[in-house]
């Protein structure tokens, strides 16, 4: 066994099972500023389930999610198709290593699209998906795993905005498109990942860089103002009302088109997401 | 929130018609798991009075709404057609407690009054849950992998009342 499978298995399992300090801190702000008694209940239960699933290294949520993977590489850093090889296969055994909730559909094309073909048992027969890979000034080769959820991607939307030349103008669209899907996503509170660029592919990538890098800690004031706005609703954790409907958004603006428009890729992260952790190769 | 109730299974009718809205109770015992495959399933042999051959009780039960994967145990939503249209039927059998996340219909809330029954809302909680179960079992259906039905053995898993007497939570 390789280094960088055992490096990148390790790393899976920490995403599926680990809060980091700035989302635990969230959760206990949260508490502590949550008047509604039902609501607190449920954050604490969160808070407690992150806790035990960092001693167990066991799943934060049985919905244990596909492996996202973002690879940043530095200047005078090279990467090989081997490389590449062993991070697929450091997947294959982290998915079993956590364990991951066997989700591989077989089958045809056809077969997949509706389930026919089964289901493989096997919790490391699940494929990540494509990987993302941005060049960074420091000095390393970092990979990043994101377990995302099937709740939030039924929920997700990416679509266009028309800015008017107007921030504000874009900021209640991404409210008006985030309040219902926070309502329906049941699994809150929430972090609202936002990636805003010039096409599809660049805002989905831009909101995968936003999940890559949010800090509950940091907040710009656009990322502030669209939470604030989407609390005022008082969907509540789990729906269950109070003001803690979203603790934060991580959001990332790219370069823009010269035009009126901009596209928004937007994801309501449940309560345990982003699960995330990194790993230098 | 007033203090915690502890609850044990079978329920009684008399521990069931105390419960209100909002109430955080613990549960601790057998608990029953399915959601939309096995369920209709298991409300066919209710129907057909078969469920003494699959080694089911419903008497006092709970039913959580989850697949057993090896991931571990989580709510699904209970609000899923196959799910919801078996709260009423089952709970005529003697189930006491569905135990899924989501909100439900006016009449499926109204059909818990009905037969002293009541939904709870469990938060997907899947690592704490792992450590509060002692004794996991297929029951029947086995061929249905991680939807098949199963019997837990549980201490204390946390969930708040969200349909009883009629009221509900979301309403
Ligand atoms: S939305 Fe999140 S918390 Fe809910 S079931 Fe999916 S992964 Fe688990």
């Amino acid at each position: 066994m390789t280094n960088i499978r055992e490096k990148v298995a390790d790393c899976l399992v920490r995403a599926g099972s680990t809060f980091r300090e700035d989302q635990k801190e969230a959760y206990r702000k949260a508490i502590a500023d949550e008047a509604n008694a039902q609501s607190c209940w449920v954050m604490q239960q969160v808070l407690d389930n992150a806790i035990v699933a960092e001693e167990r290294r066991s799943p934060l949520c049985d919905d244990t999610g596909i492996p996202h993977l973002f690879l940043e590489v530095g200047k005078n850093r090279s990467v090989s198709g081997e490389m590449m090889q062993e991070i697929m296969e450091g997947v294959e055994l982290g998915l079993r290593q956590l364990p991951g909730r066997p989700m591989a559909i077989m089958g045809d094309d056809n077969a997949r699209i509706d389930q026919s073909g089964g289901l493989n048992p096997d919790s490391g027969a699940l494929k990540p998906s494509p990987i993302l890979i941005k060049p960074i000034d420091e000095d390393v080769i970092r990979l990043t795993i994101l377990m995302l959820g099937g709740g939030p991607a039924i929920r997700g939307i990416t679509q266009r905005i028309f800015h008017k030349h107007n921030v504000d103008v874009v900021i209640e669209e991404i409210v008006n498109r985030a309040t219902p899907a926070v309502s329906q996503l049941g699994c809150s509170p929430c972090v609202l990942a936002v990636g805003i660029g010039r096409s599809q592919f660049e805002a989905t990538s831009l909101m995968m860089e936003a999940m890559v890098y949010g800090d509950f800690s940091k907040q710009t004031e656009f990322e502030k103002k669209i939470t604030e706005k989407v609390n005022e609703a008082n969907i509540g954790p789990l729906g269950l009302g109070g003001k803690h409907s979203v603790l934060a958004t991580f959001a990332k603006v790219g370069p823009q088109r010269a035009s009126g428009v901009r596209i928004v890729a937007l994801r309501p992260c449940c309560c345990f997401e982003p699960r995330r952790a990194s790993v230098d190769l | 929130m007033s203090k915690i109730i502890e609850l044990t299974t079978p329920l009684s009718e008399e521990a069931i018609s105390q419960l209100k809205v909002g109430d955080v109770v613990t549960i601790t015992g057998y608990i029953y798991t399915g959601r939309d495959a096995v369920l209709p399933k298991i409300v066919k042999a209710a129907e057909e009075g078969t469920l003494d051959q699959l080694g089911i009780d419903l008497q006092g039960s709970v039913i959580f709404h989850t697949a057993v994967s090896p991931a571990g145990v989580g709510p699904t939503s209970s609000n899923k057609v196959e799910i919801e249209c078996t709260f009423e039927p089952l709970s005529k059998h003697g189930v006491k407690m569905h135990l899924g996340k989501g909100a439900i219909s006016k009449e499926t809330v109204k059909a818990l009054a009905e037969n002293n029954a009541v939904f709870a809302i469990i938060p997907p909680v899947t690592a704490l849950l792992g450590s509060q179960t002692v004794e996991q079992e297929i029951v029947a259906f086995p061929e249905l992998g991680m939807e098949a039905f199963n019997r837990l053995k549980v201490v204390k898993y946390q969930a708040i009342i969200a349909a009883a007497k009629g009221e509900s939570i979301y309403d």
